[in-house]
Parts: C-alpha cells; sequence; structure tokens
C-alpha cells in the first residue's frame, strides 16, 4: 500500500464551482457539511427526548391529579421529599444495586469478552448462549427465574438441598432478594455488555498484543499494558452504561417488577420502582416528576464524579 | 505501519480457554433450555417439574395458527428493521462529524447528546406521548418507528470507532477532490462494518422487545408487535403460561438469528488485521 | 386548541441551538397548557364511544372475548351512539399505565372497568358519570344489598358490578389422600389450618398457600382475616386499624411462613392462580376466588379439588372478601349520557334477554355470583348452582361475605405494607399495626374527598 504522508498545510483548492476562493471557505464548508451530518440526529434527540425531559421536568413544580387538572404549588414537591422515608429507602436500595451490580456485570461480561474474543471451535454458539439470555422478553425472564427459585421444588432449591439450603427462599426472603436480583441482571445484561467489549476490543491492534509478546510480556503484562489502556474508552462507557440502566433501565423497573414486584417487604423497591408507583398508582404525576429531576440531577452526579475520576475515560483524544 | 520480520502466526487461545467457554454457555443456557422442555409439554404440565409424559407440539400449533402471531412477528420486524436502517444511517453521520468534522460548538452538541443517555422511557412517557400525539403519531407504524430511531449510544459508540480510524484514508480522498458527503459515504461507512454490525444486532434486539412505548402509542389490534402480543395472553387471574412460553421461543429465534448472522461478520472483521 | 407551540424547524447552523434553547423555553411554559387542552371534545354528543376492557376482543376470541364482543354488536345494532371495544391485555389494564396515560393527556375512555380500589380516585378526580338518572328503579332494587352502595356517593350511582367474585379455600384431593387425610381433616380454624398444613407439607409441596406478592389483590385477600375478629382498617371515618383483630391477622399469616407450611413464591401468576398451584402440586391448600372454578375447567379440567369456607379464629364469624369490576363511564367523554345509557342496559336491562346476558356472563362464559336477584333465579332454574364448588360458594361462602373496600392508595399502602412486613421479614404485628394506623390517621387529617368506607 502506498504510504501517503500528510500534505503540506496549505489546503488544497478543490476543483469544483466555489464561491470564494479564501481560506475561510474551508473552516466554513466543514462547518455547514457538520451542521449538516448532525441535523435528523440533533433534531430527532430534541423533539423526541429533551423536550418531552423539559416537560416531565416542569410538571415537577404543579401538583397534578391524574385528569388533566394541574394546580401549581412550587417547590413543594421537592419539600415532601425530605419527611418522605419510603423515598430514602428506595434510593438506599438502588444505591446497594447499583454498587454490586455494576462491577459484578462489567467483570464479568469483560472476561466473556476475552474467552472469546479469538476464534476456536464452536465460538458462534458459545457467543450466541452469552447473548441469548438478553433475547428473550422479560416476562420470559421473570418466569424462568421464578421456576427456578421456587420454593423447595425449584431447581435451584434441589440443588441446594444437600448442603441443607434447601429451603431457602431466594425471592422471597427480604435479605436475600436484592442479591438474587443482582444475579439475575447479570445473567440477562452479560451478553450485551460482552459484545459492547468485543467491539471495543477491535480497536486494540493485534500488532501491538503480538509485538508485545515477542518482546517478552506475559499474559498478565500484556493485558495490564496493552489490552486494558486501549479499552479505557469502552469500558468507561460500559460503567457509565450501565450505571444508567441500573438505575432508570429496563432492569430497574420491568425485571423487578416482573420477579417481585418490589417485594419481598419493599426489600427490592428501587427508586424507579418507587417514581412508578407515585405516578401511576398513587396518581401523584407531580411529585413522580420531581422525584425523576432528582434521580437524574443524581445521575449526572454520578456520572461526572465518574468522568472526573477517570480523567474524562479519554474518550476525547483526538 | 509494516510489521516487523516474519509474521507472527495467530496465537492459539490457551488450551483450557474453548473448553471453559463451553461450560459456561451451557451454564447460561441452561435456565432457558426449561423453557424449550416446557413449551413440548402438555398445558397442565408446565409447572410440574417431571420430564413429559407427552411431548406435544400443541402449544406451538396454537400460538402459529389461532393468535396472530405472524403478523406480530411482521410488524415487529418492519418496525425493527426499519428503525435499525434508519438509526443506523443517523448515527454514523452524526458520529462521522463529532469525530472528524470541526466546528464551533462541537464540544457543546457532543455533551448534550450524551447527556440524552440518562433519561429513560418511563421518565418521560407521559409528555412522549403527548409530543407523538401532536406530531399526528398516534397508532400508527410512524409513531412506532419514529421515536425509537433517536438514542445517543448508538452515536457514541461510532464516534469511538471512528476517532480510531487512521486520517490517512480521509486525507486521501480529500486529495482526489471529495466533498464531505463522499468521503463519508464511500470511504468511512464502508470501513465502519464491523461496528455497524455489532449496533444493528443490538437496535434490532431493542426494538424487537419493545413492549412500553408499543403499548402506548398503538391501539389498534393490528399494530401489535410481537410482545404486546405475548402479553395478550396473559389471564386476569391466570394466564396461558404455556402458550406465553411457546409464542416467546419463537419470537426469539429472530433475534438468535439476526445474533448469529451479526456476530459472524464481527468475526470476519476481526480477521483482518487492521486496514493494511 | 391543539395549536403547536412549537417555533418553526431551524435547519440552519446558527439556530440549531438557538431554536433548540427557544424550544425549551417556550415548551416549559406551554407543556401544562398542551396537556391540558389536548383530547377529543368533551362533553356533548360523540357518536363513537370507547370501551376500553380486558376481555376482548382477544385473539382467540376466547368465550368472555365473544360476550363483549356480542354486546357492543347488540347495542350498535340498535343505536346511533356506537360503542367501540378496545381490548388492554390483563395485566397492563390492571396495573399498567395505559389508563393514567390516557386520562393525564385527556384521552381516556368513554367507558371503562374498575375495581373498588379505583373507586375513589376516578370519583374525587371528577370523571365519573352519574347512572342514577338511566337507572329505573327496579333495576336498582334488583341488587343485592351493599353493592351499588360501594359504587355511589351520596346515594347517586357511578358505576354498575358486572358479578361477585367471593374467595375461599382450595383444597387439593390428592394432596388430602397422599397424606393420609380426609374431608373431616378439612380445617375450620386457624390452629387447625396450620395444624393440617404441617401435614400436607412435604418434600415438593406445601400445606397452604396465601398471596405473598405486594399489591391490591394481597390486601384484597387478607381482609377476610382481619374481619373475622371485627377490625377494619378505617371505621366511621377514623382509623380503626390498630386493634387485636389486626394483629392477629398479620400474626396468622405470618405463622404460616414462620412454620414453613406456606411459600414465601406462588408460581405462574401468584397467590390467586389456583392452576399453576393448586393445580401443579405446589400447594394442597390455596386461598383464591370463584373465578378459579372457570380457569380449572378451561385449563386443567381433570383435576380433583374442592372448597371449604375460610377458617376462623377461636371467638371469630365467618367472613370473606367480595371482589368484582363494575362498568363506569367518563363524565368528560363523549357523549356521557349515552356512555351511561349503555352501561344501565349492559348490566342493569330487567327484561328477559338482560336477565340472560348476565346469566351468560355470570355461569356461563365465567363463574363468579350474579349481582342481582333475578339474575341468580334464572341460574337456579338452569341448575348452575345446583351441585358442587359453586353450590357452597352460592350458599355457604357468599353470604359472609362483604364488598371489597374503596380505600384510596393512601389507605391501602400502610396496610400493604404491614402484612408484608409481618408475612414476610418477621416484624412484630403490634408494631405494624400501629404503624399503619398512624400512617392512615395522618392521610385522613388532609383527605378531602368522598367517603371512604
Amino acid at each position: 500500500m502506498v504510504a501517503t504522508t500528510a500534505p503540506p498545510s496549505k489546503p488544497p483548492v478543490v476543483a469544483r464551482a466555489s464561491r470564494r476562493k479564501t481560506p475561510m471557505t474551508r473552516k466554513r464548508r466543514e462547518a455547514l457539511a457538520a451542521y449538516a451530518f448532525l441535523a435528523p440526529d440533533v433534531i430527532g434527540l430534541l423533539v423526541f427526548v429533551a423536550l418531552p425531559m423539559v416537560l416531565a421536568f416542569g410538571v415537577a413544580f404543579f401538583k397534578v391529579d391524574g385528569f388533566g387538572n394541574y394546580q401549581y404549588i412550587g417547590l413543594d414537591n421537592y419539600k415532601l421529599m425530605a419527611s418522605d422515608d419510603q423515598l430514602w429507602s428506595s434510593l438506599r436500595i438502588t444505591g446497594l444495586y447499583v454498587v454490586t451490580f455494576v462491577p459484578l456485570a462489567f467483570v464479568v461480561s469483560f472476561a466473556l469478552a476475552m474467552l472469546v474474543r479469538n476464534h476456536f471451535r464452536g465460538i458462534g454458539w458459545v457467543r450466541s448462549a452469552f447473548f441469548l439470555p438478553h433475547v428473550v422478553s422479560l416476562v420470559v425472564v421473570g418466569l424462568i427465574w421464578q421456576f427456578l427459585l421456587v420454593d423447595k421444588r425449584g431447581a435451584i432449591s434441589k440443588l441446594l438441598a444437600p448442603l441443607g439450603l434447601g429451603d431457602v427462599s431466594f425471592l422471597g426472603t427480604p435479605s436475600l432478594a436484592l442479591g438474587t436480583y443482582v444475579v439475575i441482571s447479570v445473567w440477562f445484561v452479560m451478553g450485551y455488555q460482552m459484545l459492547v467489549f468485543l467491539a471495543g476490543l477491535k480497536d486494540v491492534p493485534k500488532e501491538l498484543e503480538d509485538a508485545a509478546q515477542i518482546d517478552g510480556a506475559s499474559a498478565s503484562q500484556r493485558f495490564r499494558f496493552v489490552i486494558w489502556p486501549l479499552l479505557r474508552p469502552t469500558s468507561f462507557f460500559v460503567v457509565v452504561n450501565s450505571t444508567i440502566g441500573a438505575v432508570t433501565g429496563l432492569q430497574a423497573f420491568d425485571l423487578v417488577y416482573v420477579l417481585t414486584r418490589g417485594g419481598p417487604a419493599r426489600s427490592t423497591s428501587t427508586v424507579v420502582l418507587y417514581i412508578y408507583e407515585q405516578a401511576f398508582t398513587f396518581n401523584n404525576m407531580g411529585y413522580a416528576a420531581a422525584l425523576t429531576t432528582v434521580v437524574v440531577g443524581l445521575l449526572i452526579l454520578c456520572t461526572g464524579l465518574m468522568f472526573a475520576f477517570t480523567r474524562g475515560g479519554r474518550f476525547d483524544e483526538d | 505501519m509494516k510489521t516487523r520480520g516474519n509474521s507472527t502466526p495467530a496465537r492459539p487461545p490457551r488450551s483450557y480457554f474453548p473448553i471453559l467457554a463451553h461450560v459456561l454457555a451451557l451454564l447460561a443456557v441452561a435456565p432457558l433450555l426449561w423453557v424449550l422442555v416446557s413449551v413440548l409439554k402438555p398445558a397442565e404440565d408446565v409447572f410440574s417439574f417431571s420430564w413429559p409424559s407427552t411431548w406435544t407440539l400443541d402449544n406451538l400449533q396454537y400460538v402459529l395458527l389461532k393468535i396472530p402471531l405472524p403478523r406480530f412477528l411482521l410488524n415487529s420486524a418492519l418496525v425493527a428493521v426499519v428503525v435499525t436502517v434508519v438509526a443506523l444511517f443517523f448515527h454514523s453521520m452524526a458520529a462521522y462529524a463529532l469525530a472528524r468534522l470541526r466546528f464551533p460548538g462541537r464540544g457543546i452538541i457532543f455533551s448534550g447528546i450524551m447527556s440524552t443517555l440518562l433519561v429513560s422511557l418511563p421518565v418521560i412517557l407521559v409528555p412522549l406521548f403527548l409530543v407523538a400525539k401532536q406530531l399526528g403519531l398516534l397508532d400508527s407504524y410512524a409513531g412506532l418507528i419514529v421515536p425509537s430511531i433517536f438514542h445517543a449510544f448508538g452515536i457514541f459508540l461510532l464516534r469511538q470507532y471512528y476517532l480510531n480510524i487512521p486520517r490517512e484514508l480521509e486525507e486521501a480522498a480529500d486529495l482526489d477532490g471529495c466533498g464531505y458527503w463522499r468521503r463519508y459515504w464511500s470511504v468511512i461507512l464502508p470501513l465502519s462494518r464491523p461496528v455497524l454490525a455489532s449496533l444493528s444486532v443490538l437496535f434490532f434486539l431493542a426494538n424487537w422487545n419493545a413492549f412500553l412505548w408499543p403499548l402506548t402509542i398503538t391501539r389498534n389490534p393490528d399494530l401489535r408487535v410481537i410482545q404486546l402480543g405475548i402479553a395478550g395472553m396473559q389471564g386476569q387471574y391466570a394466564s396461558a403460561w404455556n402458550l406465553i412460553l411457546a409464542a416467546a421461543v419463537i419470537a426469539a429465534i429472530p433475534t438468535v438469528v439476526v445474533f448469529v448472522a451479526g456476530q459472524k461478520r464481527l468475526v470476519d472483521a476481526m480477521k483482518t488485521t487492521g486496514l493494511k | 386548541m391543539s395549536a403547536t407551540p412549537f417555533p418553526a424547524r431551524p435547519v440552519s447552523r446558527r439556530s440549531v441551538l438557538r431554536g433548540g434553547l427557544g424550544a425549551l423555553a417556550a415548551s416549559a411554559v406551554a407543556g401544562p397548557l398542551l396537556t391540558a387542552c389536548g383530547g377529543d371534545d368533551p362533553g356533548g354528543d360523540g357518536k363513537d364511544l370507547t370501551f376500553w376492557n380486558f376481555y376482548g376482543p382477544a385473539d382467540d376470541a376466547n368465550p368472555q372475548s365473544k360476550w363483549f364482543v356480542d354486546l357492543t354488536t347488540k347495542w350498535n345494532a340498535n343505536n346511533d351512539v356506537k360503542v367501540n371495544l378496545r381490548y388492554i391485555v390483563g395485566k397492563e389494564y390492571l396495573s399498567g399505565t395505559v389508563l393514567q396515560t390516557a386520562f393525564q393527556s385527556g384521552e381516556g375512555p368513554d367507558i371503562f372497568l374498575i375495581s373498588p380500589g379505583d373507586f375513589l380516585r376516578y370519583y374525587n378526580g371528577g370523571v365519573l358519570q352519574d347512572l342514577s338518572p338511566q337507572l329505573t328503579a327496579e333495576s336498582k332494587a334488583d341488587y343485592l344489598p351493599g353493592l351499588l352502595e360501594a359504587r355511589s356517593v351520596d346515594g347517586k350511582v357511578y358505576g354498575l358490578p358486572m358479578e361477585i367474585e367471593p374467595l375461599a379455600m382450595y383444597y387439593s384431593e390428592p394432596a388430602f389422600e397422599k397424606a393420609g387425610l380426609s374431608e373431616a381433616d378439612l380445617p375450620k380454624t386457624w390452629d387447625q389450618t396450620l395444624a393440617v398444613a404441617e401435614k400436607l407439607t412435604g418434600k415438593d409441596r406445601y400445606g397452604v398457600m396465601f398471596e405473598t406478592l405486594p399489591g391490591y389483590y394481597q390486601n384484597f385477600t387478607w381482609y377476610p382475616f382481619l374481619w373475622q375478629g371485627d377490625g377494619a382498617p378505617i371505621k366511621d371515618g377514623k382509623v380503626a386499624f390498630d386493634s387485636p383483630a389486626a394483629v392477629q391477622a398479620l400474626k396468622f399469616w405470618q405463622d404460616t411462613i414462620q412454620n414453613k407450611v406456606a411459600p414465601r413464591k406462588a408460581l405462574g401468576d401468584g397467590g390467586g392462580d389456583v392452576v399453576s398451584n393448586l393445580g401443579s402440586g405446589a400447594a394442597a391448600m390455596q386461598q383464591s376466588g370463584i373465578w378459579a372454578v372457570s380457569d380449572m375447567r378451561t385449563k386443567a379440567k381433570n383435576f380433583k379439588y374442592g372448597i371449604i369456607p375460610h377458617p376462623t379464629p377461636d371467638g371469630g364469624k365467618p367472613a370473606t372478601d367480595l371482589g368484582g369490576w363494575a362498568f363506569v363511564a367518563n363524565a368528560k367523554g363523549k357523549n356521557p349520557e349515552a356512555a351511561a345509557k349503555f352501561i344501565t342496559w349492559a348490566l342493569g336491562s330487567t327484561d328477559a334477554e338482560g336477565i340472560e346476558r348476565q346469566r351468560q356472563w355470570n355461569t356461563v362464559v365465567k363463574t363468579n355470583v350474579p349481582p342481582r336477584k333475578s339474575v341468580q333465579q334464572a341460574a337456579d332454574a338452569k341448575g348452575a348452582f345446583g351441585e358442587g364448588v359453586l353450590k357452597k360458594f352460592v350458599s355457604e361462602i357468599a353470604p359472609t361475605g362483604r364488598p371489597e373496600p374503596r380505600f384510596p392508595p393512601e389507605v391501602y399502602q400502610p396496610v400493604a405494607d404491614a402484612i408484608q412486613a409481618c408475612q414476610l421479614n418477621a416484624a412484630d404485628p403490634g408494631k405494624a399495626a400501629a404503624d399503619a394506623a398512624q400512617r392512615i390517621d395522618t392521610f385522613l387529617q388532609t383527605y378531602q374527598g368522598a367517603s371512604i368506607s
């Protein structure tokens, strides 16, 4: 392949009908092109994400009865939060869930990705197998685990019976339910995160690893000094996405609703479940909106801290 | 960059990796095998712990023939495919601009886009419904498709990918007199195949399994997507679990096919050692 | 009034940002306006009414779905104002977002179904249409006592019940036989229940099963045990939950779990799903409602079971809970009067056709107790309740029943938390009852709406 070096700094004159030939044209054209490329997504995001978000947040200043009656109450919804025990309890549960789920899912899916990145016989089916839990709908996931974990008769209980644990009800015991929910979440999500890692691992040029190996680096050294640093942007992104998912995503609501509905005795009542209750059971849409702003605010804080802590995840390299 | 000396052969994985992988794969999939077995059992035995007394295809037959499952599958396929294609198109354009072009406000726009990741559907359900209603998207395929296109996840991954593409290729195109569009279309897009493959799998899946938005935006029974169809078999007090599982098995097949096809592309892309 | 408040979509690069900000600002103000005035023209003479329900038209055209479809077909053939069914998946209708999203954006249905627990929310929101003008005196008198009162405020009737669903204890004949027990061992008291359940609990089965999933249904199934001791969450407008009756009822459910004779998690749809639990051998006795008879007939017809009334505590009196859904009309809908007319025709007609229609719903396509005396007579004439389980429901069980309370969420929640805490978290029943009572009391002090019980 012909190795071309970058041409000198003066930009070439493009043989097309252009209005002016001053250097400003190129910059302008580049900017215009960029906006044109960005337009569809930006407009779409504004209309279908940003706008509803603003509307949703606007409702936080009202008392809404669910039938179209709005009553402006300023910051009262926020003041209510301070004395809302259930809210603090659900924030604690969500926090617990996040700090156990995110690292566990990260490690598991990363390990799986490393396991299946290089070709071997049957790699296609193995990758599909890891991904399969994510493919079936949550109704089915809920049903599967209900069946496996049902008291006494479930497969898991049968497996643990020799250890004397046959009577333990994982989803029915308040102290165990959250942990069980974490494990099920990891099972559900691992294939998805594995896929993201696999895509990111492609950014790691094979030559670098091979070169390192030739230089005598062991497997763990290759990992630490070649793979891990190059994977940092992807890792950062996975952690951020995982956190957001754990707080407000599919697992935070749909999965827990199907498995335990927030029970037993509120031990798996995540904050999103609580917001949903407020909005659709209690019909306090205004309060639910206010709660949402708080949760999103906390998420921003969280990701901001992660960003600062990892020095921007180094995904702005240019 | 030239390779040094003799080319190193592809390193074989450690010998136990594949065995471990197969075992883990089996474990991951074991719970799902229960679903498969249960589907082939007579209706009353769904929750009994015995091996099927009789194997039967009744459940599968019922969901394929007695309820409009094929229609639901078609609706889901239509929506998933259109959303995936359009979204990948839009996202790759946006990611290209963010990764490669210089323009004022780039930082702000990127942060703005990333911040939309913080918002998930339940949070904006009611206002989004209102917006969609105002735009005339209620109870239509457009309503199912359009709002589902815009999500920052794909933009981020594509941007990451584009940041790592060497500049030489583009600059070559530039020298050849290509405008930005040509560069994008003829150079960048073909190079994005691996990441587009992964993303298409994820997008297809997300839209195939979508439930809450289709539930909210559609009323016409003919517009139902597969998850709504499956949910329709849930009774007030006792659901027809045998049918639900049968429908879920059938519903899972297309996504598995898409995944297997997509991940094969991944492997192929990995085999080409870079852009030389 | 649906002019869009958005500014023209900007495409040029400079105004992307400006336009964005402008849109944000405009919508922040327009938001409430937008939502308040969306939707169809309220009040007046719409000619097309929507009827949202969770029965039909269903894909498999089952009998219950067919009943609904036939109902509207009949009406539409004879009336100018047409009624159009919309089928919403059961679980989503019951505890999902569809209704709330619709009402919140002014797109609510004209006719729909509600359960007693929903009544006050809709009434206090000003959404229920008074059916009294269209309800004849004859029809009104035909309803069993207490049923209409539960859906009335100040004497005005706002909903017509379509059924009565009493709760009872189901028991599995195979399970009893296997444990060497007979009909004489069927428990009549709480203590007997715990004892018998112990004999029935084995390697693969639990002796007894109550609902453990939190929700309106769990509360609904627990109330009878409270009522047996003459307790109630609210009496005469004041909280009365902190009582010995509540404490003993909470303790009873707690004991079933602590004694390991009841599971913490049910299969399938939960504690009320007899097919998945009793029917699969997971439980020997299970509390559920009359609807299970129809479910067992269709999904597990070979399974042998029986029913007994709820066991009582020492000195307690028999009690059961009477659930059942009602048709209501949206006062802010397109044509509330026509909607009311439809409802009173569909459920309250006293002519032969109307009675037959009800009889079909109550005894043929679904099994439950008819809410009207004339329908009961017609059903008896056909022998619907002549023998077996259904006979027991009507003769022994339903008469001891009280209608499901219409507590708003703020009363439901503390009770639910108490039940969950005692049943699954081994909390002290006395303290749990006291905590719940306090929360209910706090709520009652600021409550302004129709009377709760």
